[in-house]
């Protein structure tokens, strides 16, 4: 019986997630999908958020205590993201940074709000979550629209008259290619082909073979990496040589990976300025300790954002002198300005989205890597 | 067990259950809160799937039905979303009896494909926006918090009692569903349909009425979810769900109330005790569902007096 | 919206046959790999009236397995390229059945006498374990296969682009295919598997080891999973530890839709559901695409309730 018993208190202070710990530090939350289809990029953003708590830390810290990073896994979905955001609520931290998924960070944004708890979202494009007034939420991640008139403008610029646009269903890649859509056709430009693919899949080779049939002179996938290299790949196969355009969900190193070198020669993506393409001393700092650590490179944008999101929460605190969320909150949307991140210049609006263009123009070269373009 | 032991038990739970939000932070109420949702939606597909023996396997469209409907009610013509219970768990039924009119008296595995194409095609059709009300991936957000007697639910704790009274009432009016001329037709059912038809049971007619019955909770189950979250989208109703609530009825012991009871919180509550194993929590949950089921066969608790699906009955049923 | 209508402006009907029979072979290769796996699902379907949710698992441990042995082995650069994926395909069927076998032992076995809805949960949660151990194992993110392994010749007839590699995959799982039709239907062993599945008592009255027969289907049908997931891996490149679910459902599609059981009848599912795809995805809608494959799956149950080929028995006749 007693062992019984033993057995019960273990099990409820393992639920109660007993946290024995020295009050000196300050909380960190991450929220972040280390598990279901999503587990690559969640992880990306624990390994980064973690080495830049470390690297905060031997610096000493912030408001001269250390900081301590609480993991908490949202599984990439609704239900599984709001018990996650409960969670962390109750652990006292001062900042949630996450998470990767629109729909999933929407599920946990009121929770954090009601407990007034700032959160920096990484992932989360869908333009409504900075329209609800929200006073504590940012997030390091541009919006749809944004993204959809840079895409418009670079296909513009490109010189391309007839377009194919191909999204996956999901809410980032649907917003995207519906914006861009619009925007193209108030442009003039003939919009050839609008559909979805299913993401997940291995063979899209009806849907290449219909997309030929449209015969565009460009394609614009607005979804993630994995389609992208396989609709590369397979469409090399195809001896087809249409050139495609992607939104900042492909910028991952393993998309060349993917589609191999020569597929992903040529192909276009718009995406926030990589660490390797600023020359401040954090991002160096960042991707030599990142190399020296992980050995591999940042998995994704995404996971990159994360890190831009740790590093906003902890100059807030600076700033503000103080774990309170209302003046993390006010710091953050008047006196922040001109901080340099790694995914270049951060600053916030009064409804806590990114000011500024932060898009950039990048070609895939002959070597796989992604090059920088003036456009 | 004695009767009389049972239902000291059965108090004595209800009263730790009562009170338990008086001692637990947010986050734990609102684990319990998940528990009661997916009970409530197992306890609707345990009349189906444990009770008639109908395999389904496509319980989240039914559920999502009922979301959607409560939904796009409350956002577009601004109805009280408590006031959608009774249409949502309508739209749910009537779509269910629709779906299952054709394929009823289809063999089990073959409706056990069917029930997950349904479950499919109805995600696909959220996905896409079909007619234009759903909102495509996004999802309908923005609805309104419940309210009681001008009491807005809000707090987890509310939620807490919200859930749980519906779970309470789900499992009294089941109960007494179970002992009533009904049930005992839908046992007879199970066991062995042709002998059921034979001495004058209408086999089809309690397979659709238990269809749509089962259905028509999981939608009232979706306007609880919907108003809970505020949010919906169609990944709370992929494929996944529909096998976490079929795991809950087997698991807990088919046509058993307090087995699907127990398996929900064990379902729903492992992988939340799990987060200190951080990416492992799911390998440590599969482990954990497939030792449970080899250690008892028959479910944690199964249903007293009841042969569940035996090997026996089964080569009868599909035996040439 | 979608679009309904998918031909060019100028309609040409040269065009238009072409496209057509471009999108049958799409389907068909697609269909090759399904009906390959489906047959996993048939055959332990048939002699134990279990669903293995765990098969699609299996498959993609076919698929890490092949990479992890052609990256660490070099096989291709020692033995060429044919003898080096054969040894690979050999290898990683036999890894793969003994996993299979394995499975069996720890997940079924010990249900074999309870209700068959308990095997399915027990497969579930094996399910969910074995992906879980791969992403622990090789991490979360996306594996690659090596570049050029394959020789990337793409033959022309009569204007279809046809990758060499896809003709060869169609080949492999038909020979596959037919291999294990004669095997069941002309060997010794191949009757045992038939009389266990139709009545095991029976069986085991005829002096039939019907464990060693369970235990043979285990480890033929996940052999024949594994090496799909290792034809997937070579030829599309990406794999990932979650892949198994999609290929897994669909191949289960298949095999109900062929009649599960039957093992012509999960070739058939396999290649038919692989075209209607192609088919519903070029003509009506991508995005609509498996919702397309489910509706044609459901009529053709209400028409025939056990699957194109499946034996008609209605429920407790």
């Amino acid at each position: 019986m007693k062992q019984k018993l033993l057995a019960l208190a273990a099990a409820v202070s393992l639920i109660a997630g007993v946290t024995v710990q020295a009050a000196d530090t300050v909380k960190i939350g991450l929220m972040a999908p280390l598990t279901g289809s999503w587990a690559s990029e969640g992880q990306g953003m624990k390994k980064i958020v973690e080495l830049l708590a470390e690297q905060q830390n031997a610096k000493g810290g912030v408001l001269g205590k250390q900081i301590e990073v609480i993991t908490e896994d949202d599984g990439g979905d609704p239900r599984t993201a709001s018990l996650a955001a409960q969670r962390l609520t109750t652990k006292g931290v001062a900042a949630v940074v996450g998470t990767y998924g629109s729909s999933v960070t929407e599920a946990s944004q009121a929770i954090y709000d009601e407990a007034k708890i700032p959160q920096i979202a990484n992932g989360s494009t869908a333009i409504r979550l900075t329209e609800k007034g929200f006073k504590h939420f940012f997030r390091t991640a541009p919006r749809d629209d944004e993204q959809g008139r840079m895409a418009a403008q670079t296909i513009g610029k490109l010189g391309f008259k007839k377009v194919a646009i191909l999204h996956d269903s999901t809410s980032y890649a649907k917003g995207l290619a519906d914006e861009s859509n619009a925007l193209l056709k108030k442009k003039g430009t003939e919009v050839v082909f609008f559909d979805a693919l299913t993401p997940g899949e291995r063979d899209y080779t009806t849907i290449l073979t219909k997309l030929k049939g449209a015969n565009p002179d460009v394609v614009l996938f607005t979804g993630y990496f994995p389609e992208a290299g396989l609709l590369l790949r397979q469409k090399k196969d195809m001896n087809w040589k249409v050139p495609f355009i992607g939104g900042d969900a492909t910028n991952n190193a393993d998309l060349v990976k993917i589609a191999g070198k020569e597929a992903a020669e040529g192909y276009y993506f718009l995406s926030p300025p990589q660490p390797q393409d600023l020359d401040t001393a954090d991002a160096k700092a960042f991707l030599d300790g990142y190399q020296k650590k992980y050995n591999e490179l940042p998995p994704s944008i995404w996971a990159v954002l994360a890190g831009d999101g740790f590093k906003v929460m902890v100059a807030g605190i600076a700033g503000a002198k103080s774990t309170d969320s209302g003046k993390i909150a006010d710091y953050l949307h008047k006196d922040f300005k001109g901080y340099s991140g790694l995914s270049g210049a951060i600053s916030f609006d009064a409804k806590g989205d990114r000011e500024g263009e932060v898009y950039r123009v990048y070609k895939v070269d002959g070597e796989g890597k992604f090059v920088l373009q003036k456009l | 067990m004695k009767p009389r032991l049972d239902w000291i038990g059965a108090g004595l739970f209800a009263a730790l259950l009562a009170v338990a939000p008086l001692f637990l932070n947010a986050y734990q109420v609102d684990v319990l809160n998940s528990i009661g949702l997916y009970a409530l939606l197992a306890l609707g597909l345990n009349l189906i799937l444990g009770e008639a023996g109908l395999f389904n396997m496509g319980h989240a469209a039914f559920y999502a039905m009922g979301a959607y409907t409560a939904a796009i009610l409350n956002t577009r013509y601004q109805i009280p979303i408590l006031w959608t219970l009774p249409l949502s768990g309508l739209v749910a039924g009537a779509f269910a009896l629709a779906v299952a009119r054709p394929v009823v008296h289809l063999r089990g595995d073959y409706l056990l494909i069917v029930t997950i194409g349904v479950g499919e095609i109805v995600r696909i059709a959220l996905v896409n926006d079909v007619f234009g009300i759903t909102g495509g991936a996004n999802g309908i957000f923005g609805i309104n918090r419940p309210r009681v007697f001008g009491y807005i639910i809000r707090r987890p704790e509310d939620f807490f009692y919200l859930i749980w009274g519906c779970v309470a009432l789900t499992i009294f009016l089941f109960l007494r569903l179970k002992r009533s001329r009904f049930g005992r037709a839908l046992n007879y059912l199970r066991e062995d349909a042709t002998a059921a038809e034979g001495s004058g049971i209408n086999t089809d007619y309690y397979k659709l009425a238990v269809f749509g019955l089962g259905a028509a909770w999981a939608g009232m189950a979706g306007t609880l979810f919907a108003a809970k979250m505020t949010i919906i989208s169609p990944e709370s109703f992929s494929f996944w769900e529909s096998v976490v609530l079929f795991m809950i009825v087997i698991l807990g012991g088919a046509g058993s109330i307090p087995g699907v009871l127990l398996a929900a919180f064990l379902v729903v509550g492992l992988p939340e005790l799990f987060r200190e194993f951080a990416g492992a929590r799911m390998l440590v949950f599969g482990l954990v569902m497939m030792v449970m089921m080899v250690v008892r066969p028959q479910g944690l608790w199964p249903a007293r007096g009841h042969q569940g699906f035996s090997l026996a009955a089964l080569a009868r049923a599909v035996g040439p | 919206m979608s679009q309904f209508f998918p031909f060019p402006a100028t309609l040409n009907l040269a065009n238009l046959v072409e496209e057509f029979f471009q999108q049958l072979t799409n389907g068909l290769a697609v269909g090759g790999i399904y009906a390959l796996i489906a047959l996993g699902y048939t055959m332990v379907y048939g002699v134990l009236k279990l669903i293995n949710f765990a098969h699609g698992d299996l498959f993609t441990y076919g698929a890490y397995l092949g990479l992890t042995l052609l990256t660490s082995l070099a096989l291709t650069d020692r033995l060429g390229f044919a003898l080096g994926v054969l040894v690979l395909a050999l290898m990683v069927m036999g890894l793969v059945a003994v996993l299979g076998a394995i499975l069996e032992r720890a997940a079924y076995r010990p249900l074999r006498q309870s209700p068959r809805l308990s095997a399915v949960v027990s497969a579930l949660g094996a399910s969910i374990f074995l992906q879980n151990t791969l992403m622990l194992i090789y991490g979360a993110r996306f594996q690659v296969y090596p570049e050029n392994i394959l020789p990337a010749t793409t033959l022309n007839i009569f204007g279809l682009y046809l990758p060499l590699m896809r003709v060869l995959i169609v080949l492999a799982s038909v020979l596959m295919m037919v291999a294990l039709y004669l095997f069941i239907q002309k060997t010794k062993i191949g009757t045992a598997i038939r009389a266990a599945a139709i009545d095991q008592d029976a069986a085991r009255l005829m002096g039939i080891d019907v464990n060693r027969v369970i235990m043979l289907v285990f480890l033929v049908g996940p052999a024949l999973g594994g090496v799909a997931g290792l034809m997937v891996g070579l030829y599309y490149g990406q794999i990932n530890f979650t892949m198994g679910w999609v290929y897994g459902m669909k191949a289960f599609t298949a095999a109900i839709l062929g009649g599960i059981g039957n093992i012509p009848g999960a070739m058939v599912g396999g290649l038919l559901l692989g075209v209607i795809e192609a088919l519903g995805a070029a003509y009506i809608s991508i995005a609509w695409k498996d919702a397309i494959a489910f509706c044609v799956l459901i009529l053709i149950l209400i028409v025939r309730p056990t699957g194109l080929l499946g034996e008609r028995v209605a429920d407790k006749v």
